[in-house]
């Protein structure tokens, strides 16, 4: 159909006016200066306001465009072929041994990001110290050596070797004296390395050096039975233990073993039999294992020597010469008293002492002799490696540098020139020798000093293998490439000694074909295979013989007398003894941020060392908690502050060791004061104990950077104890569980768990309060250290913390409140309690309710979730967690040019565990239960199509537990360890009465004291 | 609005002799129309200065972080919400001034409802200032409210008292607004009226278009009825909601059921005292004392009387509960507010909120401006105090011993907290500058029934009971703004 109508558009086109004729012709309305445009002459001309809004759209469209940033562009390099073992975002375990401990080493794309303890490891059966776990972020911290050095300059390795080589060539000629000072090596391949260096060079000798010793021992045992050993002590074995000072779960030998094997006597499954090891400590300062004893006697460092001697005497029925009673007639009391438990306990029992004053050792031999220790749990014929250092060989080094006999001296992982008691003595004589050679890979005391720098690397670099004790050997392999240009120690060695073999690694191997595999039953390629995977090889133990110490100790008690008498205090002096930190050791690990940051498990101090000093003490001398003074003893003075010590043996101060670095690196730089030179050498050993001053110095007083400030827990049932004779009565008297149960009443809507409801269970019992959950949580969860200042304003970053309460007992008393404490005649009797504490994932959570955006949930497993980037940063939350355990992000440390130190620099980001992010200022966080460790086991239980097995996942702080104090586990399934493990009858929540329901279950704390201290 | 006269026997609400519509107007608007004085300048430099220093230290806070602050593991809050706490406690006697007490019909709130409101409004600013502040994260402030968003169900906590909170304050902010201005609205119009050129525009704007027609006066009083009915429950639950910020959680000396009334009553207490504060000093150097008079202060005096006692009932109560309840937690927080390392705080509380305004029974205090003052300001003092002691000695000593910390502010605290109160004084100081200070209509309607002259002319009429008479003297001796010496010969 056709249309005849017709539309138009204007009256001009219905009339058709000549005008509309002419402009119909064109396609635009309006001419376009097209032409114009062309010819140039359009830019003189009218701007059209069309043309106008068109150049402008396209130019502000243009500028937008360009001012558009790109996102930071991070280059990546894919791999081009893929290693077969490396599949991003999923990580490999390496075996490795650190400290004689076989461990685990956590890699995600080739970076190692967490040490773990190897559950094969016969040490710690998975346990690892605070230490271990710390030493992965020595190996990305900025103040390491980045290559060789000579002079102080930086030179390369072809140079190091050829003067190093010419030196030695020339010194050889010379017959001048080569000495390698090393810590003690239980290495077989780099002992092999150091004795083929000494074949070259037969002028060289080895000198093993630990800066804190344990020569005392190694000599009286090889005084009393012919055997130079560090015996391998059974405190597994032991029913009655007594310790003069030996702090063996807090770094005496080997502390990892030595806390599995104690808490082995004392946790859940020995209560289960009724049954504990009774622990006796005698000791001046309050150390780490006293603070875990039944039974805790304080004593002056010079009247320990008596104590041994009444002991010995107790328990022999004799009476050596010169032996008198000790001054304090409780302390008598209690040496007889243990006596008489120690013979009960003939064949099952021990007694320890941290001296290292060999008289004192040899009389501990005789006195576990009379024991029948030896064959049980001393064990002579497997010794411990742990330690090899002899005092008098160092001691000698400098007389022979002194006299300018030495040509050359090495050192590797020993740094004298800060840790050696007459340090200024040792850097004077080293400067007389002609080649000075040290293997740090940081610039430290030593290695300044010297004109060649060969930095080592670190452990997770390095091929190797270590032997803790007899018998057990593990094996160190390489996880990364060196991230600096340094070398192996071994390496250069077998370099300069012109060795047959050529590599360090194939060295390694040659030692273990020939004769380490061969003890565990393994040979070749296929052996060396299977060792990558165990990690160890540990041969049959050899039988233990029985040791009868028949020696005369006449002359031995005259030396501990006439020693002690040196260093009583008495008229206004008072004595002093020094003691390795717990956190940073001898200093070795003084650059280690998070060893600076793990609080002392007693004080609860930071980033410092201090005056340790009983309350009492202080109030005679006149002064009060933070006050500076200046120590002097042995015509050395130190300023430090006075720290109040519960349980510090009146008349006497410690001071630990291992602070006031002036060369360890950005970190450990003047932390604290070097207490070093207070060491004294007495009979051929170093020893900590001296007569010493103390003077105030006045003005204003320091504040130390505490974690915990407030000591007891006044009286609160957060803590809940008893003693083993009322758990035998009654295993539920401490727990309070079985009472009634109470009616609950909840204001909440319950939600179904439908599979999982993660809970923990902690064991009082078991947790010695060491701190290596503290340290493991750090780095599994990038926990940021913030320092001292941050610390001292209270706000440390940990997750978990260990909460250490003091308590006095009183007659039969215990003292729990600070106002009681304050009028207490006698605060000698402290009993101190440790509790972990972490984010307890309350099923009515107190923090989810005041959340006003909903940060904080509750997920379908129980778990108390946190997600940091919904979080305002109100601080509600925090406020009304009971436990406190909430931190908060008060800066961004993470990027803050003021925390640089700890974090923020390119190497210490690589240490970042990926599957854990970093927290941005203002936000709030807490202890996740390792969300992604719980993922990544329920990931890995669906990809093999299998429900998730007890036990499979384990949290960081539960992994590197010694102690096994931390159970971890799905409470929907009954037969869980966890489930288990909160039924027992020692079973309690802390606070529990708030109706929180917290997800965390502590088992009662049981202490074996006797009726008669009572 | 009624045009029969007032007994007798009450005060007068206005003095003066002569007093005329247009002597008000002259008298009320002299600072808004004329160049500021020496001590105007002397009092809005310091109170700039005060406000720049805020400003630098919350610009501080926001670039570094809440760090910058003294607050720890343990005390979350510290300076911050007492501040927010004792400043929306301040605004409340505004509120109460022009909302209960009209709909009470108190016509002696007419004199003083600009200034109370007023302050509310700035109050009521510091406060929120403190609520953006005190965030880790205050640039995703607006997640705390209830915005459709990408993620679907992700919606703000309603259990959470900080939510309740923001709804609170705002709500409170807004109808405070609204009914200030509205109240302003004939006055605007008067300035508008006298003003010329520019500032006549300005005002003309802000008038609404005010033109004085009797039901423009109508729907003016009947809007003013209504807002004051939405206000009136706002003065109870604002604090209410604030108090549940602590009364809803778990800490003890926080999780008491006393807190709502308690914390109003606070809140009218620290109000009024403000408003006292400030008017003891408007009156002064702007001169209205016939306008604000002995009778308003004394009136003022006796509600900070009444709600000082009530807080120490209230103060008292809390310990004996404690006691009561037989909860060593709560037992504790107690005692150790009063004995333990804070005790200082306590008792300055103690001292300043309950034991000095007792003086206030004496009518010589009550009436005595100098000592008003000064019990005002101490007053003040003492609420900043009882936030702090609910505050920090609660959460510094909570459940378990080992977190027990103390707290230190740091100069970043102090100068938040000091500068807000010069950014509190520059928003007054220009509101007096740019706006009437005195409901200039409101206190046109007293003139006819309530003032001194009205009075006055009821006496010299000669038909009032010369014993009512008698007494009327007698009130009139308190006022140092009513010339003696005319009664006397009378």
């Amino acid at each position: 159909m056709e249309s005849n109508k017709k539309y138009w558009k204007g009256l001009e086109e219905l009339n058709n006016t000549p005008e509309f004729v002419e402009s119909n012709k064109h396609e635009f309305a309006e001419p376009i200066p097209i032409e114009d445009v062309l010819s140039g002459n359009g830019l003189a001309g009218k701007t059209p306001r069309r043309d106008f809004l068109k150049t402008l759209g396209f130019g502000i469209g243009a500028v937008s465009l360009a001012a558009c940033q790109k996102a930071p562009v991070h280059k990546s390099i894919p791999y081009l072929i893929k290693p077969e073992e490396v599949t991003p975002g999923v990580a490999n375990f390496y075996v490795s041994s650190y400290n004689g401990q076989a461990i685990l080493v956590k890699t995600r794309e080739g970076r190692p990001i967490k040490v773990e303890g190897n559950p094969g490891d016969v040490l710690g059966k998975g346990g690892v110290t605070s230490q271990t776990q710390a030493s992965l972020l020595d190996l990305y911290n900025v103040s390491r050596l980045k290559g060789p050095m000579q002079d102080n300059g930086d030179t390369s390795w072809a140079e190091v070797d050829n003067f190093v080589r010419a030196e030695l060539g020339a010194i050889k000629a010379a017959g001048q004296k080569i000495r390698i000072v090393t810590s003690s090596i239980n290495s077989p391949s780099t002992q092999g390395v150091i004795n083929d260096f000494i074949a070259q060079y037969p002028t060289a000798k080895h000198i093993n050096y630990d800066a804190v010793s344990y020569t005392g021992i190694i000599q009286a045992n090889q005084n009393s039975f012919g055997k130079a050993v560090l015996p391998h002590y059974h405190f597994e074995r032991a029913d009655v233990i007594v310790s003069f000072g030996a702090d063996f779960l807090g770094g005496w030998i080997s502390e990892t073993e030595f806390t599995r094997q104690y808490v082995s006597n004392r946790s859940h499954e020995a209560l289960e039999k009724k049954k504990m090891s009774r622990h006796i400590q005698f000791e001046s300062r309050m150390s780490l294992t006293g603070s875990n004893a039944d039974t805790r006697i304080t004593l002056k460092p010079s009247e320990e020597g008596l104590a041994i001697i009444n002991l010995y005497n107790a328990v022999s029925g004799t009476s050596l010469p010169g032996s008198k009673p000790v001054s304090n007639k409780a302390t008598q009391t209690a040496i007889t008293l243990a006596a008489k438990e120690l013979v009960a306990a003939k064949g099952r029992a021990l007694v320890v002492s941290g001296s290292n004053d060999v008289a004192i050792q040899v009389l501990v031999n005789a006195t576990n002799s009379l024991l029948s220790s030896y064959g049980t749990t001393i064990d002579l014929d497997n010794p411990s490696y742990q330690y090899k250092g002899n005092d008098a060989e160092i001691v000698e080094l400098v007389n022979e540098m002194k006299r300018g006999e030495v040509g050359a001296v090495f050192f590797l992982k020993a740094n004298p020139v800060y840790d050696y008691y007459q340090s200024s003595a040792f850097a004077d004589a080293l400067k007389k020798v002609r080649l000075r050679v040290s293997f740090a890979d940081y610039n430290d005391e030593t290695a300044s000093v010297c004109n060649i720098v060969a930095p080592n690397s670190h452990y997770l670099e390095s091929w190797g293998d270590e032997n803790a004790v007899e018998g057990y050997y593990t094996l160190v392999q390489p996880t990364i490439n060196t991230v600096f240009d340094t070398r192996q120690a071994e390496q250069s060695l077998l370099i300069w000694s012109n060795n047959a073999v050529k590599d360090y690694y194939t060295y390694v191997r040659n030692t273990w074909n020939s004769k380490i595999l061969p003890l565990g039953g393994l040979a070749g390629q296929g052996g060396w295979e299977t060792l990558m995977q165990t990690g160890f090889v540990k041969a049959a133990d050899k039988p233990a013989g029985t040791y009868t110490f028949s020696r005369d100790l006449n002359a031995v008690a005259q030396t501990i007398l006439s020693q002690s008498a040196k260093i009583a205090g008495g008229n206004g002096k008072l004595e002093l003894e020094v003691y390795e930190a717990y956190t940073v050791r001898d200093g070795k690990y003084a650059n280690n941020p998070l060893l600076q940051e793990l609080p002392d498990p007693i004080s609860k101090v930071t980033w410092d060392n201090y005056v340790a000093i009983s309350p009492k003490t202080a109030k005679e001398l006149n002064v009060e908690e933070g006050d500076l003074v200046e120590v002097t003893a042995n015509g050395y003075k130190l300023e430090l502050p006075i720290l109040f010590q519960p349980g510090q043996a009146q008349g006497a101060i410690a001071i630990a060791l291992g602070y006031g670095r002036t060369k360890a690196g950005k970190v450990g730089d003047l932390v604290g004061k070097n207490a070093f030179p207070f060491l004294g050498l007495v009979n051929g050993t170093f020893q900590g104990a001296a007569v010493a001053e103390i003077k105030a110095l006045g003005g204003d007083k320091i504040i130390l950077a505490q974690t915990q400030t407030h000591n007891s827990y006044e009286g609160r049932d957060v803590i809940r104890e008893t003693t083993l004779k009322e758990y035998i009565k009654n295993p539920a008297e401490a727990s309070g569980k079985g009472e009634e149960e109470k009616n609950t009443y909840s204001l909440w809507d319950e939600y179904d768990r439908p599979q999982y409801d993660w809970v923990m269970a902690i064991d009082l019992n078991a947790c010695t309060g060491c701190g290596a959950c503290v340290v493991a949580c750090n780095v599994e969860n990038n926990i940021p250290v913030v320092g001292r200042d941050e610390v001292r304003r209270r706000r440390e970053m940990h997750w978990i913390r260990i909460d250490r309460y003091y308590s006095f007992n009183e007659g039969k008393e215990v003292k729990t409140r600070e106002k009681e404490i304050e009028q207490l005649e006698n605060v000698d009797d402290v009993s101190v309690v440790f509790q972990p504490m972490l984010c307890q994932h309350c099923d009515h959570a107190p923090c989810e309710t005041v959340c006003p955006v909903l940060a904080t949930t509750h997920s379908s497993d129980g778990l108390n979730q946190m997600a940091y980037n919904r979080c305002v940063g109100t601080r509600y939350c925090a406020n009304n967690c009971p436990y406190k355990v909430r931190r908060f992000n008060w800066f961004n440390y993470w990027n803050d040019s003021r925390f640089e130190n700890y974090l923020q620099n390119d190497y210490t980001e690589l240490v970042l565990n990926p599957d854990v992010t970093t927290r941005f200022r203002g936000v709030m966080e807490k202890c996740t239960m390792c969300v992604q460790r719980i993922q990544a086991g329920k990931l890995q239980a669906k990809l093999e199509k299998r429900p998730l097995r007890d036990g499979e996942i384990k949290v960081a702080c539960q992994q590197t537990c010694p102690a096994n104090a931390i159970i971890f586990g799905n409470q929907k399934d009954p037969n869980s360890e966890v489930s288990r493990a909160l039924r027992s009858e020692r079973n309690y929540y802390v606070l529990e009465e708030l109706n929180v329901k917290p997800g965390i279950g502590y088992q009662a704390k049981v202490r074996n004291r006797t009726e008669l201290e009572a | 609005m009624a045009s029969h006269s007032e007994a007798i026997i009450r005060e007068p609400l206005i003095t003066g002799k002569n007093i005329t519509y247009a002597q008000i107007t002259n008298e009320v608007l002299r600072p808004v129309e004329n160049k500021p004085n020496l001590a105007w300048w002397i009092g809005f430099g310091l109170a700039s200065m005060g406000a720049t220093m805020w400003l630098f230290c919350i610009s501080w806070t926001f670039w570094f972080g809440i760090g910058e602050w003294g607050l720890n593991k343990t005390v979350g809050w510290a300076w911050d919400i007492t501040g927010f706490v004792w400043w929306v406690g301040i605004g409340h006697a505004g509120t109460l001034i022009s909302a209960v007490l009209l709909l009470f019909r108190q016509n002696w709130r007419n004199s003083i409802n600009r200034s109370a409101e007023a302050m509310t409004i700035f109050a009521v600013v510091c406060a929120a200032t403190y609520i953006f502040g005190h965030m880790g994260r205050p640039w995703l402030a607006y997640w705390t409210l209830p915005l459709p968003n990408q993620y679907g169900s992700l919606w703000v906590d309603w259990n959470s008292a900080l939510m309740m909170d923001v709804f609170a304050i705002s709500t409170y902010f807004s109808v405070s607004l609204v009914f200030w201005y509205t109240g302003l609205l004939p006055d605007i119009a008067s300035i508008r009226d006298r003003a010329t050129g520019l500032r006549r525009r300005i005002y003309s704007i802000l008038s609404f278009g005010w033109s004085g027609s009797v039901k423009t006066w109508q729907r003016f009083e009947t809007v003013s009825l209504i807002l004051a009915g939405i206000s009136t429950p706002l003065v109870l639950s604002v604090h209410t909601i604030v108090s549940f910020d602590f009364a809803t959680s778990l800490e003890p000396g926080w999780h008491t059921t006393i807190f709502p009334p308690y914390f109003v009553a606070g809140a009218i207490f620290s109000g009024f005292a403000m408003v006292q504060t400030l008017l003891l000093i408007v009156r002064k150097v702007l001169g209205l004392e016939n306008y604000i008079t002995m009778f308003h202060i004394e009136s003022m005096n006796k509600i900070i009387l009444l709600t000082g006692s009530i807080v120490g009932v209230a103060y008292i109560t809390e310990f004996f509960i404690a006691w009561y309840s037989g909860v060593e937690y709560e037992q504790y927080a107690f005692i150790n507010r009063a004995t333990g390392p804070y005790w200082w705080a306590y008792w300055s509380m103690m001292t300043c909120n309950v034991i000095t305004p007792q003086l206030f029974w004496s009518k010589w205090v009550r009436t005595n401006i100098p000592f008003s003052w000064v019990l005002s300001i101490i007053v003040n003092i003492g609420m900043w105090f009882e936030r702090f002691v609910i505050i920090v000695t609660s959460l510094h000593r909570d459940f378990l011993p080992s977190s027990w910390v103390m707290f230190y502010p740091t100069w970043v605290d102090v100068g938040i907290f000091v500068g807000s109160i010069g950014l509190f004084f520059t928003m007054f100081l220009l509101f007096l500058r740019v706006l009437p200070s005195v409901a200039m209509a409101e206190v046109k309607l007293l003139v006819k029934t309530a003032s001194e002259q009205s009075k006055k002319k009821l006496l010299d009429g000669g038909h009032v009971d010369p014993d009512h008479a008698a007494y009327y003297k007698e009130s009139l001796e308190k006022y140092d703004s009513v010339d003696l010496t005319q009664y006397q010969k009378a």
